[in-house]
């Protein structure tokens, strides 16, 4: 029987043999295989309908928008943006914004890129049948019309301080000859969405199903060639399989590490760089203020702002970060994630105290405890219920920690594992008493919190019936400051009412870290976009490995 | 003969509608809902709704049903919810890879099982015999998931003997000639049917074992022994061709298994093959792959049964298809 170790070395042998054959391979500045391994695969290409973020990392590459977010992530006005498909803009007036393309910029089958093309694009992103989910951040955009074949204006239905974001963040443009023949139904599954043709640093070559895809440099890139030829995405299932793959140097890039343990796993590893950034994830347990299954009437335990203060005072939010996370995470001054350039940890939140605490609880009558020193009130013991998805071994650590700290002062929590999916069911139908809850923000705060704490949040993602007439004020106020200092003061207002309220207890906002082989150059993880700056990435000819000089 | 096929084969595609029919209500009643974000952004309510609406997911359950059924029987499989593409397409990609691993795996579970008994039993209670009895008693009982990590961190990571994971070198496949292209395609099959078939030949050698003992107690062995001839004549020729009728059983039983544990393997090995397929699209909710899949799977181990049994007719001559 041939044993591992020979099977091992008849294949060396063979691929050997085939190596031998081959010409000596690319060198210079233009050579280069990256391959990013994705614990995840894309659904499709196709902008408009595509959601997992290992898709908006390879649509970054093929698809440009017409301008990009700057480094401080600053979502208001248009100072802090750069140009991208557009080389300039202007605002003809406060609700009419044009952007003059770039002339050089052209389609991968040779195409001039057109300002028709953008008026398409947008058509295609609101149109309901393409049911792109990414329609409501267009929702104040009344139209987009081709003044000539450069020039694309986009008109708006009111003056509010996001209106560029809102224009450029979200919509890549599309090539309209090639898709203005897919019926808009069938957008979800077109063949265009698994072989695109777009207009940026990288065309698309080939996707394997379930195994790998391939992207190669376009060299006439009208914005300048970009220096690593090849990028593959290999997908593997899991995790820690994945890191493995980076570690055994069967890749080079992971964006998230996750763990301190993978951390630490690439950081022993010489030939691999990590790179932390500002993470665009925040946690919490939120407290349906609804009975389960009622939004009618309050729940019994957490309709009480009181009861929620004291738990919220009882959580020693700053060791539980450390325990988990050591340093890769914070805790958020409200919610929040650290990718918001609202962040700011002098916010005013509710102070660790547990004493505080327990003098609230028994003012509100939980003063007395039974024999297991659980406090109960009338007999009816302080107990509820908290889901957690089985997914998240994060957040199932953060249940049996938060467990143990209400336990302490007499709080009974029991933990609901469930899949995700049973997870977002329940979660939506306000079938819970409290949640560990993550959400994932784009880089605008006033999105995010509108839809998952204000009141008009409530049916959408304010999945805690969390309602507050202030708040909303506060919110409202935030969202319409164009001066961005003013704004930031208004959102500061605004945060620190929800943190009073304490509808949930903010739990952590993660630092990502992210590991590239040391041989890449020029490497910049950007928090909202993870490798949208790869085209500027390069490897030294000094350091290009075999794989870098396969020639294809 | 004819028509204990035909009933058998009737019996079969019974048992496939009532399987896929379990299934369908089986999904539809339990929580958890489709559409889920790829991440936790906020989804919009609308959205969802409107999918709900395209894919049908707002009617009643019987018509549901009767629109999927008379879908099938059109040979539509319909479009997976999470896949963007139709769930057929998925298939096509995904059953040629469990049929290679899971193809590779039975071979190695029958030949290296059949070997390892047949060893065993001649040796019966001597040391190689303990030893592999131990041996196998511990890879059978391993979770085939656990296996195949250790693997990975031994011989991938480890020693670089192998990939860690995969179908092909997703750097160099597309540059190889034919012949490398095959070497490329083995060596990244080789740990995951490797640990996939082990742990199947581990029980197949426990059966074989006892199979070959008890054929070795027979009268016509002590007769081929007394007429003289040498023992490998009398393993080989006599004693294993009977001691083999336990493998048919076997391998009708072990097309479930494989299957099976092909689920985890598949994942441990980033294996695009069904069981990856179905295990995604269950946690995903995305009904039509996972009805797909378990159709595939249900159709593949009823005819591994049907095959097992017609083999029983041809391997032994005692057995034989009586009319009812």
């Amino acid at each position: 029987m041939l044993g591992p170790m020979r099977i091992a070395r008849l294949a060396c042998a063979g691929l050997a043999l085939v190596a031998c054959n081959r010409p000596p391979g690319c060198s210079g500045d233009f050579c280069g295989t990256l391959v990013f391994v994705s614990a995840g695969e894309p659904e499709t290409l196709l902008p408009p309908v595509l959601q997992a973020a290992v898709a908006r990392d390879v649509s970054d590459q093929v698809f440009l928008k017409l301008a990009d977010l700057g480094p401080s992530t600053n979502t208001i006005g248009d100072t802090d943006f750069r140009p991208d498909l557009a080389e300039r803009w202007e605002w003809r007036d406060s609700l009419t914004l044009v952007f003059h393309l770039d002339p050089r910029a052209r389609w991968q089958d040779g195409q001039p890129v057109t300002a028709s093309d953008v008026a398409f694009t947008f058509a295609a992103y609101t149109d309901p049948q393409v049911n792109s989910p990414y329609r409501t951040a267009l929702r104040w955009i009344t139209g987009v019309t081709a003044a000539d074949s450069l020039t694309a204006v986009f008109h708006f239905q009111r003056r509010y301080p996001e209106m560029f974001y809102d224009a450029i963040y979200q919509m890549r443009v599309l090539p309209g000859h090639l898709l203005r023949d897919v019926p808009t139904d069938q957008w979800r599954s077109a063949a265009f969405g698994r072989a695109p043709v777009g207009d940026g640093p990288y065309r698309f070559r080939s996707w394997r199903a379930g195994e790998s895809l391939e992207l190669v440099a376009d060299s006439t890139f009208f914005l300048g060639r970009p220096a690593i030829r090849r990028l593959i995405w290999r997908f593997t299932p899991d995790l820690q399989v994945a890191v493995t793959q980076l570690v055994a140097g069967e890749a080079d890039a992971l964006e998230v590490l996750v763990t301190p343990d993978n951390v630490k796993r690439v950081q022993a590893t010489p030939r691999l760089a990590t790179y932390p950034y500002r993470g665009s994830a925040y946690a919490y347990l939120g407290f349906n203020l609804t009975a389960p299954g009622n939004a009618g009437t309050p729940h019994p335990l957490f309709g009480d702002r009181d009861v929620r203060r004291a738990l919220a005072m009882a959580v020693d939010r700053t060791r539980l970060v450390q325990s988990v996370f050591g340093n890769y995470a914070s805790v958020p001054p409200g919610p929040m994630s650290q990718l918001w350039w609202i962040w700011d940890p002098a916010i005013r939140e509710l102070p660790y105290d547990t004493l505080q605490a327990a003098r609230l609880l028994a003012a509100r009558g939980w003063g007395t405890r039974d024999r297991d020193g659980i406090r109960n009130r009338g007999g009816v013991p302080f107990r509820f219920r908290v889901l957690v998805p089985t997914t998240s071994g994060v957040r199932r650590q953060y249940a049996r920690l938060l467990q143990d700290e209400f336990h302490r002062i007499g709080v009974d929590m029991e933990i609901d594992e469930v899949e995700f999916s049973v997870f977002s069911e329940r979660a939506a139908a306000g079938q819970f008493d409290a949640l560990i809850q993550t959400w994932n923000t784009d880089p605008s705060p006033s999105s995010g919190i509108n839809q998952e704490w204000t009141t008009a949040g409530i049916g959408r993602s304010n999945f805690l019936h969390y309602s507050s007439a202030t708040f909303d004020r506060l919110v409202e106020e935030a969202t319409a400051t164009f001066d961005r200092d003013n704004a930031r003061r208004a959102w500061r207002a605004a945060i620190e009412e929800v943190n009073m309220d304490a509808p949930a207890i903010f739990l952590f906002a993660t630092q990502n870290v992210a590991a590239v082989d040391r041989r890449v150059a020029n490497v910049t993880v950007r928090p909202d976009s993870w490798w949208a700056s790869v085209h500027s990435w390069r490897i030294p000819p000094d350091q290009l490995i075999a794989r870098d000089r396969v020639e294809r | 003969m004819a028509l204990w096929l035909v009933r058998r084969i009737a019996a079969s595609a019974a048992i496939v509608v009532a399987v896929v029919t379990t299934m369908f209500l089986l999904l539809h009643l339990a929580p958890g809902v489709p559409f889920l974000p790829g991440v936790e952004t906020p989804m919009d309510p609308a959205v969802v709704a409107r999918l709900r609406a395209e894919f049908g997911l707002d009617q009643p359950l019987p018509v549901q049903y009767a629109k999927y059924v008379a879908a099938l029987a059109r040979g539509n499989f319909g479009e997976s919810f999470a896949l963007h593409r139709p769930v057929a397409d998925a298939l096509a990609d995904a059953i040629p890879n469990t049929l290679v691993l899971a193809g590779t795996a039975l071979l190695l579970d029958l030949v290296l099982g059949l070997a390892l008994g047949v060893y065993q039993a001649v040796r019966t209670h001597r040391l190689p015999d303990i030893a592999l009895g131990y041996g196998t008693l511990f890879l059978g009982s391993v979770p085939t998931f656990w296996l195949g990590l250790l693997s990975l961190l031994v011989f991938g990571e480890g020693l670089h003997w192998f990939p860690i994971g995969g179908v092909v070198d997703p750097v160099l496949y597309p540059t190889l000639p034919l012949g490398a292209r095959i070497v490329d395609r083995l060596w990244h099959l080789t740990l995951p049917a490797l640990t996939l078939g082990c742990v199947g030949a581990a029980s197949t050698a426990r059966y074989e074992r006892a199979a070959v003992l008890e054929v070795l107690a027979q009268d016509y062995i002590r007769t081929a022994r007394a007429k003289g001839l040498p023992e490998r004549l009398v393993i080989l020729r006599h004693a294993l061709r009977n001691a083999v009728l336990p493998l048919v059983t076997l391998f009708g039983l072990s097309l479930p298994f494989l299957l099976t544990g092909a689920v985890l393997v598949e994942s441990v090995f980033a294996w695009p093959g069904m069981g990856k397929l179905a295990a995604d699209a269950i946690f995903r909710r995305d009904y039509p792959v996972v009805l797909a899949a378990t159709l595939g799977a249900t159709v593949m181990v009823v005819l591994g049964n049907l095959v097992a049994d017609l083999l029983y007719a041809v391997v032994d001559p005692r057995i034989r298809v009586h009319r009812a």
